[in-house]
């Protein structure tokens, strides 16, 4: 999207572990305020291309820049601070802390110094999912399986992100609760939230976003609009044409 | 009668000790998954230091906080050398040498300077033992469990109360997504190493004026409370200050029914066999780890 001004500029990323590369040569771009997803089969690098756009893994190659600047090596937590927020896959919910402590943990970096901003946040995101301010004092393990998604999103929003990073958002989801998860991500991105947004149901990606990377075998395969790559042969067969 | 009360007395007095020299052990755990074995000496480092501090005319109220900063510091330096740079990995231990390397250091740095003997600290709480029908015990050795569970409380308010001890909760359970809510969680796990430290310290200055400060006395009681922590089942500071004060008491128990020799025999005796039946520790939850 060359008109676009590129939030996130991955080049040439490359992500090993021991002697396994996972991701090998990838280059990707988000745009602000645009709305992108990654598709591509269990084993294609997805997870590890997130995690080392979050910070949690540091890429063995490459170059990631966000908002011009580069942070390719930089720690999970100071790209959280500059506005790289990850929904984890797995959710990974503190079990053991209330919901409540759960977004306030989201709201880190903000929490000392911008106590009515988080508040004014907090509202926000227990308005976005009204399931969470009845639990908000009950534990994060209590929560059903879609509930904790809502909380992982929620508790991302809480950072303030320019890019909300959105790991496997349907894994172990009913259809019921990724139908109404869905709707809410598009909304936030209507107002203004880049999301880049990992799939391995390709059929909801390609119908939410707007543009769709396809990454095989730990680099991108096929890229373009979602709508197009939606009709494409080689996307339908081989994503598509599977049983979900 | 009165003896087992006295036995009773004692006991949660020196389970107090164990209590808050294990609640250090829980936390470095929690923050980092590792045990810093130079524990019992950062538990000297605070008597010691205290003495020292006081005979340069340093009055107590003020060598007390002091010995208390130094020894937290000692705890944040030796995150900082001993236990994260040997701590990369999952299946790391090279933190067991340096912790256990620097402790022995500590100890004979201590002994060829301070000397082997140990010596008093003033407390005014330990001139005049007080008379609970019939027996005697110091004011200070009751205040010691106490405090124990003063600090447990304060610690609950900390970790449930406070962003930073949240931060260390989170740290706890999952190290990368305390990282993707933007915790420093090296920061973090040098806080925690830093207070575990300071609580320590505390220990060591509230046993010095009933005990004597000298540099060995570290060695067995931070042996203890490692043991007690993993009985307990490193999984929360209340468990841990249960399984102390229980240790303490069974040990005056031991000294005073059977001989002060069968203490340390009969003693960890039954931690292993509290360890055979509660593999996890008694409070412990099994630890669920997926890579």
């Amino acid at each position: 999207m060359g008109e676009q001004k590129s939030l996130l500029e991955v080049s040439d990323l490359r992500v090993s572990y021991g002697r396994i590369e996972a991701v090998r040569t990838l280059s990707l771009k988000v745009g602000a305020g645009e709305f992108v997803g990654v598709i591509g089969s269990n084993g294609a690098g997805k997870s590890s291309t997130m995690r080392a756009i979050a910070g949690s893994v540091p890429p063995s190659g490459g170059r990631i820049e966000f908002k011009g600047a580069d942070v390719t090596s930089l720690p999970s937590y100071e790209k959280v601070a500059r506005g790289i927020a990850m929904v984890p896959e797995g959710r990974m919910i503190f079990g053991n802390q209330t919901v409540r402590d759960n977004l306030l943990l989201g709201a880190y970096t903000r929490i000392g110094h911008d106590k009515a901003g988080v508040a004014e946040d907090m509202e926000r995101a227990l308005s976005l999912f009204p399931r969470l301010r009845e639990r908000l004092e009950q534990l994060g393990a209590s929560l059903s399986g879609g509930e904790q998604q809502m909380l992982a999103i929620a508790r991302g929003l809480l950072s303030r992100p320019k890019l909300l990073v959105i790991d496997e958002l349907s894994l172990g989801l009913a259809p019921k609760i990724i139908e109404q998860i869905f709707p809410i991500l598009i909304d936030l991105n209507r107002q203004g939230l880049a999301v880049l947004l990992v799939e391995q149901m390709a059929s909801y990606a390609l119908a939410v976003t707007q543009r769709t990377y396809v990454m095989e075998n730990g680099s991108i395969l096929l890229e373009g609009p979602s709508q197009e790559l939606a009709t494409d042969r080689r996307v339908l067969d081989a994503y598509l044409g599977r049983r979900h | 009668m009165e003896q087992i009360l006295q036995f009773v007395l004692s006991g949660l007095s020196q389970g107090g000790i164990y209590a808050l020299v294990a609640i250090g052990y829980y936390m470095m755990w929690a923050a980092t998954k590792a045990a810093n074995f130079t524990h019992g000496d950062i538990f000297m480092l605070g008597a010691v230091s205290t003495v020292i501090l006081a005979g340069l005319g340093i009055p107590l109220p003020l060598a007390m906080p002091l010995a208390i900063l130094l020894s937290a510091a000692a705890g944040a330096l030796i995150e900082r050398v001993a236990v994260r740079p040997f701590n990369q990995g999952p299946s790391s231990v090279g933190w067991m040498l340096t912790t256990i390397a620097i402790g022995l250091m500590m100890e004979s740095a201590f002994t060829a300077t301070y000397g082997p003997l140990g010596k008093p600290l003033y407390s005014p709480l330990a001139q005049s033992p007080i008379r609970i029908s019939g027996t005697g015990i110091y004011p200070q050795e009751l205040l010691i469990p106490v405090v124990a569970i003063a600090i447990m409380l304060a610690l609950e308010i900390f970790y449930q109360r406070t962003i930073v001890g949240r931060a260390m909760l989170a740290v706890a359970a999952n190290r990368i997504a305390a990282g993707l809510m933007g915790i420093n969680v090296n920061r973090i796990s040098m806080i925690a190493y830093a207070m575990a430290a300071g609580i320590g310290a505390l220990a060591g200055i509230l046993l010095a004026p009933v005990a004597e400060a000298s540099p060995a006395m570290g060695a067995l009681i931070g042996l203890k409370a490692f043991v007690i922590a993993i009985v307990a089942g490193m999984s929360s500071a209340r468990g841990v200050v249960f399984v102390a004060l229980a240790y303490g008491v069974l040990e005056k128990m031991i000294e005073g029914f059977i001989s002060t020799g069968a203490r340390n025999a009969i003693g960890f005796g039954v931690m292993i066999l509290l360890l055979l039946i509660f593999p996890n520790g008694i409070f412990g939850k099994r630890e669920v780890v997926k890579v």
